[in-house]
């Protein structure tokens, strides 16, 4: 089986190189219903891309190039075949990883779209947690006018995609097993009895109850039905105001279970009230985590949708108040090096965050107004027999939520260059995703006007998306 | 009250014999028979027969019962059986329960025993992700959902404080997985013979749970270890001499959890095994520097740290520099980093051979040797003595 797979690696490599697709033309030119469709999905109001003269959305870059429900159009036959063969050795699923876009110039309505593009990789065979399989990765180049096909006209933009090609194992047995799979992935379990279960009610109700002693008044956790400074068994509580610090904390790597993706960190926190408890840190990644971090309360929803009683569970979480100056943010592998570490002071600024709640309506709108319509996106059905609990965001309404995240904050006047992501764990329905930006270089900094913000978007399951955008400020925006 | 003062049980009982099976991975044969296996060889090793038996003592954890492990090994009547909880805490107490019953005339011959499948069978660091809602499984139930799930975790939130407020990194932790492995290269006994590492080595092993590295962590051993207790007297006309148990201890701190008492002050030392120390000296009458050997639980490196110092060998924050410049003998079998996990059973046994003068790492003329049992937990102790000592 190894020499088998080894000799589809050296025909799978022999790809790279080849066109994946030639001469492509856009299905319809750029356009004003599609360009609101697109915003009315992603929730975009930039008075940039409405009236007089609009821009279309940098973001949607890809999506006048996408084939839509009556399939792609211009694919190569290398492209195909490569899919064939992949599919016949049972890698037949397929998620989006990675997407970087360059926009060199915007595209306006009445421009005529036309592509090509290239397969740049294909990975060795790689295990990740949906699956074994391969990455494969295309850049294609979009241009707008030119008469012929040799390459005239203006470049506008490039974009470069990665997908992973892989084998649903997962999504075959949770297919037979019903709710085998989401049991498996499920958290630990509180233990909760007699004793504690007045910690959990509150819980419920987004409160953090600390028993205080009924005689002595000294606070204590974890719960017990007396206190151990006088052994007096009476008690009330009093709720957490919410602030504490982390007292210690430690990144998990091995061993591997099913709810957690390490390395993950896990912390003690000591409350403002002067307990601690064991709990999570949000917020930041696992090597920004430190002793003496402040951290601030809230409730996050780990399992299950809201008022589904048997599944749900909600923990009580802290988020970071502010990342670690110390640290270096965590790098993905899909980003070029940035020249963060000289990003301090007053040029490291954080961003205000966006809250967004991930709808199914926002992952079926995003995915139609990308035309993209693989049904893992619009059909939950379909999506659970690939393996999937549910639908999923697909990475251009990601790409445009970072986008628009971005744009909001540097104002209109500010133009989008770059936008390179890569996706972590899925947008489901029914989650909350966070967007935070750190600008790690100022615009006055960089010489040619342009600011570079880190972007990480947090669901409830962790990481959804990284990301680094470089925005041009036009006349001092926000920054 | 024996926590404030010193108790009357030094030196009226005293370890006789003791006795392992080989350590493994895969042992292939059952928990039960690897119990019977290492009673037996204790016995043998203490020139005694089954039948002169009447105690045995256990864990809690031990899945083999007093009365099945004594009707298979041909022990007959028992007027005393005994298991202490708290997992390797108990280590020391079973020995301690055993020189009780021994120096009360409750029992004449008692043997302690623990025996499992460690590695092949129910691995301990693969974590805990379910409890039932007793008092101690809600203990435990705080840290699940958070994901705070392994023996390793427990350890490196404690290890991780220890680092932060004495500015060390956790290369400190290496000198205590060196030092048991150099011990281990020279032990035929031991998973780890022939195969010392280097400070470089332990810093370049991967994270387990950070600050901990693979190399911070003991092994995972199938395997069984017996110890026989009698009295002084008893064991002066046994064919081994007799390794006297000059001060025992159990200890639980305030405010205790098992590995994760992260409520209470600090972080940075073992309160519990500050409450077996103090005993063990009040009792004993000595004093660090009277120890010839020190053999301190290490199912991770830290806690060995943090024993040091709440011993009293050195001051806190600075047990690395103390192993690093040798200051005690230390864990001479490899301990449970370099020869086998028996859940600080085999530390017993190689106090017991250090004060025969039989250990492959010998210290010359050790008439005082000090052992401990699982940090973290409510643990235990010994002060095992020459009989002229």
């Amino acid at each position: 089986m190894g020499g088998a797979d080894c000799s589809l690696d050296e025909r799978l490599k022999a790809y790279a190189g080849r066109a994946a697709m030639a001469g492509g033309v856009g299905k319809d030119p750029v356009n004003a219903a599609m360009i609101r469709h697109w915003c009315e999905a992603v929730g975009d109001t930039n008075p940039a891309y409405t009236g007089e003269a609009p821009i279309a959305p940098p973001t949607m870059l890809q999506a006048w190039t996408m084939g839509g429900l009556s399939g792609h159009m211009g694919r190569s036959a290398a492209y195909d075949e490569l899919f064939v063969l992949l599919d016949g050795a049972g890698y037949t699923a397929v998620v989006a990883t990675d997407c970087e876009q360059e926009y060199l110039r915007a595209l306006r309505p009445g421009d005529e779209v036309r592509f090509d593009a290239v397969i740049e990789s294909v990975s060795a065979r790689k295990t990740t947690k949906l699956g074994v399989g391969y990455f494969v990765t295309t850049k294609m180049d979009v241009w707008v006018g030119g008469g012929g096909r040799d390459g005239e006209g203006d470049v506008v933009g490039t974009h470069r995609f990665r997908i992973f090609k892989y084998a649903p194992d997962g999504g075959r047995s949770a297919g037979k097993a019903g709710g085998a799979r989401k049991e498996a992935a499920r958290r630990p379990r509180p233990v909760v009895n007699r004793d504690n279960a007045g910690f959990w009610a509150g819980v419920a109700e987004k409160r953090l109850l600390i028993q205080r002693c009924g005689d002595c008044g000294r606070l204590r956790f974890p719960w017990l039905p007396g206190c151990n400074g006088c052994g007096s068994e009476k008690w009330d509580t009093v709720e957490a105001r919410g602030d504490g610090v982390v007292f210690s904390y430690v990144v998990m790597h091995h061993p591997p279970f099913p709810a957690f993706d390490p390395p993950y960190a896990v912390a003690v926190i000591e409350l403002a009230e002067g307990v601690r408890m064991v709990s999570d840190v949000v917020g930041v990644g696992h090597d920004e985590v430190r002793i003496g971090m402040p951290v601030r309360l809230e409730f996050q929803r780990v399992d299950g949708e809201e008022g589904e009683e048997e599944e749900e569970l909600v923990l009580p979480v802290f988020r970071a108040a502010e990342p670690a100056r110390d640290a270096e943010p965590a790098e993905t592998a899909s980003e070029p090096a940035e020249p963060t570490s000289e990003a301090t002071g007053p040029a490291r600024r954080e961003v205000p965050p966006l809250v967004v709640p991930i709808t199914r309506t926002l992952i079926v709108a995003g995915a139609l107004a990308s035309r993209d319509y693989q049904d893992v996106h619009h059909d939950a059905e379909a999506a659970r027999e690939k393996g999937a609990p549910d639908i999923f965001m697909n990475i251009l309404t990601t790409n445009g939520l970072v986008g628009r995240y971005i744009t909001d904050h540097f104002g209109p006047g500010c133009v989008l260059r770059k936008v390179a992501i890569r996706l972590g764990a899925p947008n489901y329905p029914g989650d909350t995703m966070v967007l935070r930006g750190t600008v790690t270089e100022a615009a006055e900094s960089t010489g040619d006007g342009t600011a570079v913000v880190r972007v990480v978007g947090e669901n409830g399951l962790g990481r959804h998306v990284t990301g680094t955008v470089t925005v041009a400020v036009v006349g001092g925006g926000a920054v | 009250m024996s926590v404030r003062s010193g108790d009357g049980l030094g030196g009226r009982a005293a370890i006789a014999g003791i006795g392992a099976t080989e350590f493994s991975k895969d042992s292939g044969r059952s928990e039960l028979k690897l119990a019977v296996e290492a009673v037996r060889a204790a016995l043998a090793d203490a020139g005694l027969a089954p039948g002169d038996v009447d105690g045995m003592v256990t864990f809690t954890m031990d899945t083999s019962p007093e009365i099945t492990v004594a009707q298979a090994a041909g022990i007959g009547e028992l007027s005393f059986f005994s298991r202490v909880h708290y997992g390797g805490g108990a280590a020391c107490a079973t020995v301690q329960q055993a020189a009780m019953a021994v120096a009360t005339g409750v029992a004449e011959v008692v043997v302690c025993y623990r025996a499992f499948n460690e590695r092949s069978g129910r691995r301990f660091g693969s974590g805990v992700q379910r409890r039932e809602p007793s008092a101690e499984g809600a203990a435990l139930g705080w840290n699940l959902p958070f994901g705070l799930l392994t023996p390793a975790s427990w350890v490196a939130m404690a290890a991780q404080r220890y680092l932060h407020v004495y500015g060390l990194t956790p290369e400190a932790f290496g000198h205590v997985a060196v030092a048991g492995r150099r011990y281990a290269a020279r032990n035929p006994a031991a998973y780890f013979y022939g195969k010392p590492i280097t400070l470089e080595e332990h810093a370049a092993s991967r994270w387990i749970v950070e600050p901990l590295r693979l190399l911070d962590c003991c092994q995972e051993t199938d395997g069984g270890q017996a110890i026989v207790v009698t009295s002084a007297e008893r064991a002066r006309d046994l064919r081994r001499p007799p390794a006297l148990i000059t001060a025992a201890a159990q200890g639980a701190g305030r405010a205790q959890e098992q590995m994760t008492s992260y409520y209470r002050d600090g972080l940075t030392g073992l309160p519990e095994t500050g409450v077996v120390a103090g005993q063990l000296w009040r009792s004993s009458g000595l004093t660090p520097g009277e120890i010839d050997v020190g053999i301190l639980y290490d199912h991770f490196t830290p806690f060995v740290l943090m024993q040091l110092e709440e011993f009293g060998f050195c001051g806190a924050g600075e047990a690395a520099d103390f192993i690093a410049a040798d200051g005690l003998p230390l864990n001479t079998h490899g301990g449970q980093l370099g020869e086998a996990y028996l859940h600080g059973m085999n530390g017993i046994a190689e106090g017991v051979r250090q004060i025969r003068g039989t250990s492959v790492n010998q210290v010359p003329g050790a008439s005082r040797v000090l052992v401990t049992a699982g940090t973290g937990v409510p643990t235990s102790g010994l002060v095992l003595g020459t009989d002229e000592g």
